[in-house]
């Protein structure tokens, strides 16, 4: 930055400008300042395009180990509350933005983005080509990368790019999960989003959640449903679980390789079952690991408000929040039952096969017996759902929590429950009428 | 779920005449359904009497009848082709009223017609203020507290219960017309009587006010089969209590946390399925208290809007071409996303970029109308920009709006207060000019706060314009040799123009632009893409932004070897530039892309066709400044420019963009020149020995009077290079003449002022032709009907002429000829021909496309824009085999303007040089008193056929009125007069009743009309700017909806049209039955 135009932007919202560099992997750079804390950060770079709750991005748990960039360009307009936060503090490496803003609006934001970054420590570079950045991610694949104010040499930070460590095969979850055991109530709901939210469930199932970096709104959506939530570690063995003899348990989210989460997988399989378990997307990745399915890295993964998903069990399509790099491959789940599968015998690659003929299709697994593909994305069509026939088990990759994102897939919450009521036909939900089920309209706030 | 194979004929209705709150937004969703209906296999028949869009192209639909839109019509239309279907959600509120009409009466059920896209119960449901309401209730969702009045006492008893300040929105009416906010009694008064008058359902609703609070609109779209997605938010910058369409907006939503957000979308949702939308685009609006979150319900359009299609350009969404789909039976996801081709049309699109959308006004056109910002629709277009940041697209959306200036002030245009204090009021009033006040506030240190305390404009906008003001402030009187290259990133990223930068630091644009240039700061061209990147797509949307790293704007493979021409477009919609120029610009991108080129369009124009994605091998969403077309020409390098076609805008580029070696295809800049400088100009014709009426010119007071002299009065003065008559008017003696000379100094002070001997009572004649250099193809011959001296946009005319003889038309295309080759013209020229005492005089000639041509094209059946276009690319008229006698019509057709009087409380109603219109309409008969007839059914609706006609003319009227008078006494009208026009009608043995003038007490003829006892008026108004009687009588008209004729020529036609409507002569005519070429 020059003095010049240092001295225009003297009169503006911008702090002093801070130079900064990120870094990928296969020597990309691109220069731009700070705009969180300073320092040096490195990770998987990906991107998300929700374009409203930047915030619940930053701080869901499934972000450990990563750059996260955002592609709407202006990052931070309405500022934080602390009670949108996914978890008490973000677990993402560094933020990449185009243009972060200093001078939010809105009436319950307590502090500013990069006030709240500096505070977590989060390495952050604004004034970049972040849409350049995305294409070149979407062509070459994941990659590691870097964000450095201490170094802005390329060379040197490419170096240190190489020599980090990749998230492959790492067990994240372990470093987002909590130490021990807590209760989740009512009383644990955030007050300043009342405003918006119907008013909880009356308390009826004692659930236990499997916490591997369990997004909080996932846990506040127990609640609402009337769950009594005791949330475990990632690891807690299955047999102190079912002592307990809960209602149900829940499978959290949470961040990178489904394969290197061992300790959870082994206690799904000895869950499934014997207890109600529903998963969300590590969670089911969990679940499917359990029955013998093999996992695969996406190439670039899904990560954003706005990925179509097919109920086949309803044919209705439902908007959803998705943030994942690794993918059930639905035909290891087991070889297809042709009866109850329209008489298809052979696994077809793209699942929208299934979408164009209206058709949830059945695979027998040598573990658990029959399981029911629920979702497909329209997108790409990868699997995002199944049910467990013959066990009391279903789990989807996606987030029906959203936060951020739309809330079209509430209902799997309240499938939850018709689970644990012992309901044969538990997802047979109206989906338009449970997606007003959350909300109150007729509030404000204090 | 497949499309629909029992419905084989679906019926179309457009939205008619531009008017304000309907502009050519219904253009572009029109013919989008068009062109996806028959894509799909149907046949479409399209019934709009709009001749100037695309839409009514005869390629577009099967069956296209230019008629007027009312059931009477429609019904005829129905009964002669049978459709299986009738889709009435594409055609803005005109469409879905008529589809009511038609269905409540019956005839869709005599006609086994179903209703698709939509039924008459959600429509209902929809634009009725208490059903809607019961609907909201249900839901739980709030609306503001209210109740209706059918009387003023009424409305008195609702304001004892939620106080004042209460909103007044009149039931059924057009872009909320009639409605205001009343803050005390007197306005209540005055507005809920009004309301009343103009509602259909004569009742008005009272309504809390919520004035101040945050405004959004939630773009939505649903499918039969429950599948619901939102497709675009928008945020207002103004907040409520300025009209949406007057409001400035951003997309998508800036200031909303994800739970309020995600809030307002299950409600959205929640509504289109409570409301029975089952298939199709809604919009839904909501306001939300600033202080803690509370929402409120405003309203939803159960149809495609001015904002949908907003929303399809701000995110590649094309809502009508999906909304077609979905109502011949397809689910959201077995349609694709037409931009990526990859992915399905259900989901949401996320941009990765801001979009702006500033309001164009025209209140400079109506001088004594309140320019005030309400409830009620004012704006007469709109434009868009794209930027990565607000700031940046703030920047270029003030830009684009061709009223002179540059980007937020800065730019020598910008007005400005004596002091702090002075800008209170001018910030408290919302205006076109707010905008520019804040500027100029931040700039005379009012605080963003200070700011939001007095506008209620969002404390996010603010900053953001604070942080643009500090920076242009940072730059200000620094060299521009000082500017290094991060500095004008930091500039440039802030939304500045080279020209606000040339004027911060006392240098020029072009300056500007080779410092910038040599210092490597140059733009990057990204795409519009709907999914932020996340898929690939192939579709060339491209808007500019100031970021390093990478543009996107290689052309497609298939593309790659053919030559490239720019199409310049016409900007914002406005009074003297409307749509008839985009529907130029797409022919001329059609028929460039037949020709063999690589098609570029430009335009910042959010409702045109011109502006779709797909009408041009690629398109630039950007201003037509010379900074940024120049952007583009450098990043495309094209072979050439199309400037011609695009009106104004592009023209007064030209010079501009020759200068820097651009080559323009067709008419070159310096015969631009010859024909726009009167003096050379007036050597040509000279030259050739046409006769114009004398001339000269003045650049002070003094030099007119004394050029005036020599000419003789009245005369027709103008400033030179104007559009739509801006400026323009007839003075009758020297009095009169200094007081324009006055005013118009404002207009364009660089510029000399033209003065012309006006002919008075003369024909006035258009001609639109196309040469190519060596011939010259006359494309059609006009007849106004009003005579010279109305400008020819407000003017009715005719093709082919009613009253010439064939040797005046004859003399008339000679002149044509030889004007076009001696001038240089390579494309369109038009040339407005004055005819007095079987003289034939040379008005003007302009060497451009005119506002006629595409109501030439229609009547003729041949499209001149494209003939035009493939003259441009080289090809020959005598290789075209056009039709030898174009002039030799079976039909007449006739084009009236659509005035926006109504939406003007204060201006004058009288027709001048000065163009006031916003559109016109287009009525094909045998004949053409029925061919008029259909025009004035087009506009009003409904033609008087019995009861009190007014007549009053002026002194020099007074002998021509008398065998009209007797028309219309034949008729069966009885007449009513003032004392003088009365004289002459009782001593001509015309029998009529006397009434009181204004001023000669009760009851006197504004009574009558207010009480509904004057089915007609004919007033003749003399000179410019009478205030004399006439302007309260004309003012009254408007208020009450009366047809009034303000020229004998008009009360004539009526006559004559009444007499062919009263015998129902007037059957309907499809454009393909008539000659096509």
């Amino acid at each position: 930055m020059s003095r010049l135009s240092d001295a225009l932007l003297a009169g503006t919202s911008k702090p002093v400008q801070i130079p900064a560099l990120l870094v990928l992997e296969d020597g990309t750079a691109f220069y731009g300042t700070a705009c969180g804390a300073e320092g040096e950060a490195f990770g998987e770079i990906c991107f998300n395009t929700s374009l409203e709750g930047y915030f619940e991005v930053i701080t869901d748990p499934s972000y450990a180990g990563q750059i996260v960039t955002m592609t709407y360009p202006q990052i931070g307009n309405y500022g934080v509350n602390l009670d949108d936060a996914q978890a008490e503090h973000p677990a993402l490496r560094g933020l990449v933005v185009r243009d972060m803003c200093f001078s939010p609006s809105n009436w319950r934001s307590e502090l500013t983005l990069p006030q709240y970054l500096k505070h977590e420590g989060v390495v952050a570079i604004e004034g970049i080509d972040t849409r350049a950045l995305v294409r070149h991610v979407r062509d070459h694949g994941a990659m590691k990368a870097a964000i450095s104010t201490i170094d802005t040499n390329v060379e040197n930070l490419l170096a240190k790019v190489r020599a980090s460590e990749s998230i492959l095969g790492v067990n994240l979850a372990k470093t987002v999960s909590c130490q021990s055991a807590y209760m989740f109530t009512t009383g644990n709901l955030p007050a300043s989003k009342a405003f918006a939210l119907a008013d909880p469930a009356p308390k009826k199932y004692k659930v236990i959640a499997y916490d591997c970096g369990a997004k909080r709104s996932i846990l506040e959506g127990l609640v609402r449903v009337g769950c009594e939530v005791e949330v475990v570690p990632w690891n807690t063995p299955a047999q102190e679980v079912l002592v307990s003899s809960p209602d149900g348990v829940f499978l959290s989210n949470g961040p990178g390789d489904p394969d290197a989460v061992i300790e959870t997988y082994r206690q799904a399989e000895l869950l499934l079952g014997n207890v109600p378990v529903f998963g969300i997307c590590l969670g089911h990745q969990m679940m499917c690991k359990a029955a013998g399915a093999r996992i695969e890295k996406l190439r670039f993964g899904h990560h954003g408000g706005n990925h179509p998903v097919m109920n086949l069990l309803s044919h209705q399509t439902e908007i959803t929040a998705q943030n994942h790099g690794f993918n059930l491959c639905y035909p290891s789940l087991g070889p297809l039952c042709a009866e109850l599968s329209g008489g298809v015998s052979h696994h077809a690659d793209d699942l929208r096969f299934w979408v164009e003929r209206g058709i949830a299709p059945v695979v027998e697994n040598k573990r658990y017996g029959k399981i029911q593909l629920t979702h497909v994305n329209l997108n790409d069509g990868t699997a995002e759902g199944m049910a467990f026939l013959d066990i009391p088990a279903f789990s989807v990759q996606y987030h029906p929590e959203a936060n951020p994102g739309p809330t079209d897939s509430h209902y799997l919450f309240t499938a939850f429950t018709r689970l644990m009521d012992q309901c044969d036909n538990y997802l047979d939900i109206n989906i338009s009428q449970d997606r007003l089920a959350g909300w109150d309209f007729k509030r404000q706030g204090a | 779920m497949p499309k629909r194979t029992d419905i084989k004929t679906i019926l179309v209705i457009g939205s008619g005449p531009i008017v304000i709150g309907q502009a050519c937004e219904f253009d572009y969703s029109g013919a989008q359904a068009c062109k996806v209906l028959r894509e799909e296999g149907y046949r479409v028949v399209l019934v709009n009497s709009n001749p100037a869009t695309i839409m009514t192209d005869p390629h577009m639909a099967d069956r296209t009848y230019v008629e007027p839109i009312t059931a009477e019509f429609v019904e005829k239309v129905i009964a002669r082709e049978r459709p299986c279907a009738l889709l009435p959600t594409l055609g803005g509120q005109t469409a879905l009223n008529t589809a009511v009409e038609l269905a409540e009466n019956g005839v869709l059920d005599r006609y086994h017609v179903e209703m698709i896209g939509c039924d008459l119960k959600a429509i209902q449901r929809g634009e009725d203020r208490k059903l809607f309401n019961e609907c909201m209730e249900d839901l739980g969702i709030e609306t503001a507290r209210s109740g209706y009045a059918y009387s003023v006492a009424d409305a008195l008893s609702i304001v004892e219960d939620i106080g004042y300040p209460v909103v007044l929105r009149p039931s059924y009416t057009l872009g909320g017309a009639g409605g205001g906010i009343a803050h005390n009694q007197e306005e209540l008064e005055l507005i809920v009587s009004q309301g009343i008058e103009l509602s259909p359902a004569k009742e008005v609703l009272v309504e809390e006010s919520i004035e101040g609070w945050k405004e959004f609109e939630m773009e939505v779209v649903r499918d039969k089969a429950g599948n619901g997605i939102i497709v675009c938010s928008i945020e207002n910058l103004d907040p409520m209590g300025v009209h949406t369409g007057d409001s400035i907006t951003v997309a998508p939503a800036q200031t909303l946390s994800d739970v309020e957000y995600q809030r307002m979308r299950a409600a959205s949702l929640a509504v289109l399925e409570k409301i029975g939308v089952e298939t199709g685009g809604s919009n839904v609006q909501f306001a939300v208290n600033p202080n803690d979150g509370r929402m409120v319900i405003i309203e939803m359009n159960p149809r495609v809007s001015r904002s949908s299609a907003l929303a399809s350009k701000a995110t590649g969404f094309p809502i009508a071409k999906v909304a077609a789909r979905l109502a011949v039976g397809y689910t959201l996801p077995e349609i694709l996303n037409d931009i990526t081709k990859a992915t399905p049309a259900c989901f949401e699109p996320s941009i990765d970029y801001c979009v702006v959308k500033v309001p164009r006004f025209a209140f400079e056109k109506f001088k004594d109308s309140d320019d005030t910002l309400t409830t009620r629709m004012k704006a007469v277009g709109e434009v868009m920009a794209i930027g990565r940041t607000f700031e940046e697209a703030l920047g270029k959306a003030l830009r684009s709006l061709e009223n002179g200036r540059s980007g937020l002030g800065v730019d020598g245009h910008a007005p400005a207060a004596d002091s702090k204090e002075g800008y209170r009021d001018l910030l408290a009033r919302p205006t076109c000019d707010r905008i520019v006040y804040v500027g100029c506030a931040l700039r005379h240190g009012w605080t963003p706060q200070e700011i939001h305390e007095v506008t209620g404009i969002d404390r996010f906008f603010l900053d953001k314009m604070a942080d643009i003001v500090a920076v242009q402030e940072a730059l200000r009187g620094i060299d521009v040799e000082q500017i290094d290259a991060d500095a004008f990133w930091v500039a440039k990223r802030h939304g500045l123009s080279d020209a606000q930068i040339a004027f911060l630091t006392g240098s020029t644009e072009r300056t500007v632009r080779a410092r910038r240039k040599a210092l490597g700061v140059i733009p990057a061209f990204k795409t519009v893409d709907t999914c932020a990147a996340e898929f690939a797509s192939s579709t060339a949307y491209h808007y500019k932004t100031y970021d390093t790293a990478e543009s996107e704007i290689a052309d497609a493979p298939d593309e790659q070897q053919k030559p490239k021409a720019l199409i310049l477009g016409a900007g914002p919609n406005r009074i003297g530039q409307g749509i008839e120029f985009d529907y130029c610009c797409v022919h001329a991108s059609y028929a460039l892309a037949e020709a063999g080129f690589q098609t570029i369009m430009v335009n910042c124009n959010p409702e045109t066709v011109s502006t779709d994605y797909d009408t041009s091998h690629k398109l630039y969403f950007e201003p037509l400044t010379f900074e940024d077309v120049m952007d583009i020409v450098e990043a495309e390098k094209p072979y050439g420019v199309v400037a011609t076609l695009g009106g104004q805008t592009p023209l007064k580029l030209a010079k501009a963009l020759e200068n820097e070696g651009v080559v323009l295809m067709g008419t070159d800049a310096d015969a631009i020149d010859l024909a726009e400088d009167r003096d050379s100009f007036a050597a040509l014709l000279d030259n050739l020995g046409i006769m114009y009426p004398p001339s000269g010119d003045a650049s002070t007071l003094e030099e007119a009077v004394h050029v005036a002299a020599t000419i003789g009065y009245p005369l027709l003065v103008r400033p030179s290079y104007v559009l739509g008559g801006r400026g323009m008017a007839i003075v009758y003696d020297a009095t009169q003449l200094k007081r324009y000379m006055a005013e118009a100094a404002k207009v364009s002070p660089d510029h000399p002022v033209y003065l012309d001997r006006f002919l008075e009572s003369a024909i006035e004649v258009d001609l639109d032709c196309v040469c190519d250099g060596k011939d010259v193809y006359i494309g059609g011959v006009l007849e106004h009907i009003e005579e010279a001296g109305i400008h020819s946009g407000d003017s009715a005319c005719c093709i082919p002429p009613f009253t010439l003889s064939d040797s005046l038309v004859h003399q008339m295309c000679d002149i044509a000829h030889r004007l076009a080759l001696s001038i240089g013209v390579q494309g369109l020229m038009n040339v407005q021909f004055a005819i007095r005492d079987q003289t034939v005089y040379v008005i003007e000639a302009n060497p451009r496309a005119s506002r006629t041509v595409p109501f030439v094209s229609k009547a003729t059946g041949v499209p001149l824009a494209k003939v035009a276009a493939r003259v441009m690319a080289g090809e020959k008229l005598a290789h075209m085999n056009l039709p030898q006698n174009a002039l030799d019509l079976e039909y007449f057709a006739v084009k009236e303007a659509v005035m926006p009087f109504g939406r003007f409380p204060g201006s004058d109603v009288v027709l001048g040089p000065e163009m006031k219109s916003t559109g016109e309409v287009m009525g094909i008969a045998p004949t053409f008193p029925a061919a008029y007839a259909k025009t004035q059914l087009a506009i009003s609706y409904g033609l008087p056929l019995s009861g009190n006609v007014f007549i009053s003319v002026a002194d020099r009227d007074k002998r021509s009125i008398v065998s009209i008078a007797r028309d219309f006494v034949h008729l069966g009208f009885t007449l009513v007069s003032t004392s003088g026009t009365a004289k002459t009608l009782k001593a001509c043995g015309v029998p009529c009743k006397v009434i009181r003038k204004i001023n000669e007490g009760h009851p006197n003829i504004v009574d009558m009309i207010s009480q509904g006892e004057i089915q007609l008026i004919v007033n003749t108004p003399f000179g410019h700017g009478a205030r004399a009687d006439g302007y309260e009588l004309r003012l009254a008209a408007v208020r009450y909806g009366v047809t009034y004729a303000t020229t004998i020529a008009a009360a004539q036609a009526f006559a004559a049209a009444m007499e062919v409507a009263r015998q129902d002569g007037l059957d309907v005519v499809a454009l393909q039955d008539l000659k096509q070429w």
